[in-house]
């Protein structure tokens, strides 16, 4: 399963829900959550702000997210000291990254990027793939995937 | 260290437990306390979740207090009660522990938690792991000795601004120094979450006094969403404020609010209600 077979209804369907756990996280409107505003530069968010959208999004959609997922996700099979050296990703990583967060301007990335800088590109939109991959996941396995309003 | 597992400890014993998964444990409320407040069986509460999550860690992280999403206040302890303890952990790893809980005295449920969620830190940051260990050691065998917290004198507040009704700002005076540092943490001295939400409560019942109608004792029911954003630290100058949400002729809502040098450290939200307790 890559990003790309995410699909745009797949994301839509759960973003309404996403959204509203945000903007409960981080005590904004619910119309400020955009699907492509950065939640660090754009909506102020901080570590524990990211802990609470994490479980929100975990009790709601009942879906595993393990701290790192997003960053490991993106390395996929890439061994580790191929993807990132001495707290920057490598050529190849950054290119994983830059794919694997499709939905994130090119522009935002850096070019030497601190693997400590990725959190800064995360978007809405970021979660609600990782919402709908882990949606997708449960299905795989053959149980059924709760209503995202559930 | 002196005030080491005792100043602000609240876990005597621990009488049952399923190694990462959940347990049950007591606490003596000292009879010669002049009251025990509700935050503070919140604190053991979480204490009895922090000893799990230390003892899953093999003592070498610790969580400390972050986000509560609910906790349910439907009683009241006492000096001199049995405060009966329970956890059970949804979620424990190195980053984050998630729990539940609740207390009781005497069968009667006095608070019960959910969503509560603390990050993991360096346990030997805060306290010497060694010790931490045999301390779980003697909390899960003979247990510790009861009656060994000495009360908390609980930090002035003075009023800052005064909208009736709508609001309330008030300076909470962090110690620079007190028994119950000692003990949270040894290594590392934080003002106690709990504490503040202490004094949280008691400005938002005054407010709520200000707006329902006069009679009937007022009593905190709910706290939820509560979200500590950073440590606050001995000395600190803390702003807190309460602002009414919305009330009826029973109960008020309201959001609570700290600020240290201008900048949000916690958040929350209450109920106040109306009425006797039981």
């Amino acid at each position: 399963m890559t990003t790309a077979d995410i699909t745009r209804e797949e994301i839509l369907a759960v973003y309404p829900k996403v959204a509203k756990i945000m903007a409960d996280a981080l005590g904004c409107d619910v119309e400020q959550v955009r699907l492509d505003v950065s939640l660090i530069d754009g909506l102020n968010a901080e570590s524990i702000d990211f802990l609470d959208l994490v479980f929100g999004l975990e009790r709601t959609f009942k879906v595993k997210i393990p701290r790192g997922k997003i960053v490991e996700d993106a390395r996929g099979d890439l061994p580790a000291a191929a993807f990132e050296e001495k707290g920057y990703l490598t050529d190849v990583g950054l290119k994983r990254l830059r794919e694997y967060l499709s939905e994130v301007p090119a522009d935002r990335f850096d070019s030497p990027m601190r693997v400590g800088d990725i959190p800064r590109l995360f978007t809405p939109e970021t979660f609600c793939k990782v919402v709908a991959r882990g949606l997708r996941a449960q299905g795989a396995e053959g149980t059924s995937a709760p209503r995202p309003d559930a | 260290m002196p005030d080491r597992f005792s100043a602000f400890s609240f876990v005597d014993r621990i009488t049952a437990l399923e190694a990462g998964q959940r347990a049950c444990g007591r606490f003596l409320i000292p009879a010669g306390l002049p009251a025990f407040s509700t935050c503070l069986v919140a604190e053991a509460v979480g204490q009895l979740a922090a000893w799990v999550a230390m003892a899953q860690a093999e003592f070498r992280r610790r969580p400390v207090a972050a986000l509560s999403a609910e906790t349910r206040i439907v009683g009241e302890a006492s000096p001199g009660d049995i405060l009966d303890l329970g956890v059970e952990i949804e979620r424990c790893d190195p980053d984050a522990v998630a729990y539940g809980g609740w207390a009781r005295v005497a069968d009667t449920p006095v608070l019960e938690m959910c969503g509560c969620v603390g990050p993991m830190l360096p346990l030997e940051d805060f306290d010497a792991p060694e010790a931490m260990r045999g301390d779980f050691e003697t909390l899960c065998g003979p247990g510790a000795r009861p009656s060994r917290f000495p009360g908390i004198t609980a930090p002035d507040l003075s009023l800052i601004e005064r909208i009736p009704g709508r609001r309330l700002r008030a300076a909470l005076h962090v110690p620079v120094s007190a028994p119950f540092f000692g003990d949270h943490f040894p290594r590392r001295t934080v003002f106690p979450a709990s504490l503040l939400l202490d004094a949280q409560i008691r400005l938002a019942v005054r407010l709520a006094g200000e707006t329902l109608p006069p009679g009937e004792p007022l009593r905190p029911v709910r706290v939820a969403d509560v979200k500590m954003r950073s440590f606050i630290l001995p000395g600190h100058a803390v702003e807190i404020e309460t602002v009414m949400r919305s009330a009826t002729d029973r109960a008020a809502e309201l959001t609570l609010a700290a600020m240290v040098a201008g900048k949000r450290v916690a958040t929350g939200r209450m109920e106040i209600v109306s009425q006797a307790p039981g």
